[in-house]
Order: structure tokens, then sequence, then C-alpha cells
């Protein structure tokens, strides 16, 4: 399941950009293919700011989400202003936008961790039995 | 293939592979065990020694400066983090922190602490932080091994 997935999310950033190229040299550049450069410019922004923070600081799960959370909030609300996404009345929606997306990345987190360090600790203990074995 | 093991008290760990043709499963396991055979260049009190890499638990940077630690001994290294983890690739050291590289034959367990921190207690008891972003790698590395 999970490679399906991934296969499918890789599968759409292809076609995207294969229709997005074909279109820019077919009839230039339109507002849509504007909004997908815009998404994709604060991608990369989001994806710079989370590898900073994973290399730099060593918080706990939430600490780090927490911390997170309000600096792609502000990242977001700044960009959204810049490229002209929000009005002035309802900047405050994009804090309920990155809200939902982190809740989501937040327990998804927590369970592979989980999981990770279930299988970390069973390989140990295996190899250790083998060990006491010879 | 047959597999004999004894127990020599005296001088240090000897493999001794014998084959009637050498082909590639030789080969593959040659390399196997050269990856194995690593040998750190260390400093111990301005006295150069050289030190299996079986018997450090990790190596650290602190301030710059790359520290091997063994059970007993701290020894200082000359040369940088990044050039010793390349050399270490497909071994049992593996990266758990900006500063850290742990030696997994020597880890016991890894616990999520109550604040959510990662912690490796090592076998003499020592705890290191695991940074969350390296977990991926120490699985991975069980994983190889296992393969």
């Amino acid at each position: 399941m999970k490679k399906i997935l991934r296969d499918t999310c890789i599968l759409s950033a292809l076609m995207i950009f294969s229709v997005f190229t074909i279109s820019i040299l077919w009839s230039g550049v339109t507002a849509e293919i504007i909004l997908v450069l815009e998404l994709f410019g604060l991608s990369l922004l989001i994806a710079l700011v989370n590898t900073l923070c994973d290399e730099v600081l060593s918080l706990s799960i939430m600490g780090s989400y927490l911390l997170k959370y309000f600096v792609v909030t502000g990242i977001v609300m700044l960009y959204g202003f810049i490229v002209g996404w929000f009005f002035r009345s309802n900047f405050w929606m994009a804090a309920i936008y990155v809200a939902v997306v982190f809740v989501l990345a937040y327990l998804l987190d927590s369970f592979r961790t989980k999981k990770d360090l279930k299988y970390i600790n069973e390989q140990i203990k295996a190899k250790d039995v083998l060990a006491k074995r010879q | 293939m047959r597999i004999l093991k004894r127990q020599v008290a005296e001088g240090p760990l000897t493999v001794i592979v014998e084959y009637p043709e050498y082909d590639a499963s030789v080969e593959h396991l040659l390399q196997k065990l050269e990856r194995m055979n690593v040998r750190f260049q260390g400093k111990l009190e301005d006295r150069a020694v050289s030190v299996d890499a079986s018997e450090i638990y990790y190596l650290e940077s602190v301030e710059r400066k790359v520290f091997l630690y063994a059970r007993e001994q701290v020894y200082r290294y000359e040369g940088n983090l990044a050039d010793l983890e390349a050399d270490l690739a497909g071994t049992d050291f593996v990266r758990i922190s900006r500063t850290c590289i742990l030696n997994l034959s020597h880890l016991s367990e890894i616990r999520q602490l109550p604040n959510s921190h990662l912690e490796a207690v090592l076998d003499n008891g020592e705890k290191l932080i695991v940074f969350r972003k390296y977990l991926k790698d120490v699985k991975n590395a069980f994983g190889r091994e296992r393969g």
C-alpha cells in the first residue's frame, strides 16, 4: 500500500511536470502554471526549513512539530501575502491549513518512530540470542 | 561452505578463508571481511595507537575535534567525522546525530524518553541521544545486516 501511494505521488508529479512543460512551450505561462510554480517555491522553502530544523535541533517530537508549525505558518502567511493568495481578512486561514497538515504528519511520524524502534530493538535481541548460542 | 571455529586464547581474531577456486562468492566474502577489518589510527596522550574498530563504541566530534570512545579509553582522531563516515560505509557504524557515529554492535537498546527524545543505551551503560532524522539509517543498517 505504501509503495502504491508513493508511486502514485511520483507519477502525479511527473504528469504535472510534463503537462505543464508542454503547456508552457505551447501557450506560455498561464495563471494555473504560475500557481503550480508558486506552490513549488513554497514547498521548496518549507522543505529547506524542515531539513535545517532536523539537522540543527534535537527537540521532542511534539516540541519539534510545534516549532515547525509556527515557523511554517509564518512562511505560508508571508509567502501568501507576497504572491497574493490571501486577503487581509482571511490570512489566518493559513494557520488552519498548516495545522491540519501538521496534525496528520505528527500522527504518522509518532506511529512510524514507534514501529522503527520496535524493529530495531527486536533486531538487537535477535542478534544477542544468536551471539549467546555461539 | 564449511564453517569451522575454534578459540585461540593468544593472538588476535584470525579468519582463514580456504577455497577450491577463487570465484565471485569468495570475492564477496572477502569484501565483507575487509569491510569489517577496520582500524583507526588514534592518539592517546600524544602517543599514536592503532585501535580495532570493534573496540570503539562511538565517535564524536566536539568543537571540531574527533574523539573515539572505547570501553575505558578515549582516543583523539586526526580528521573529520564526514571523512570517517565515508570510510565506514557498509560497516556497523551509523550516524545518530550531527556530531556522533555509533557502533551498532555495542547498542543494547534505543528507547523513547517521556519527552519523546530518543536515547541509545550501549552495552557499557552509556547513553547517547539519537536524532530522529537518523533513526531510519539505524533501521536500514539492521536490515542491511540481515540481507
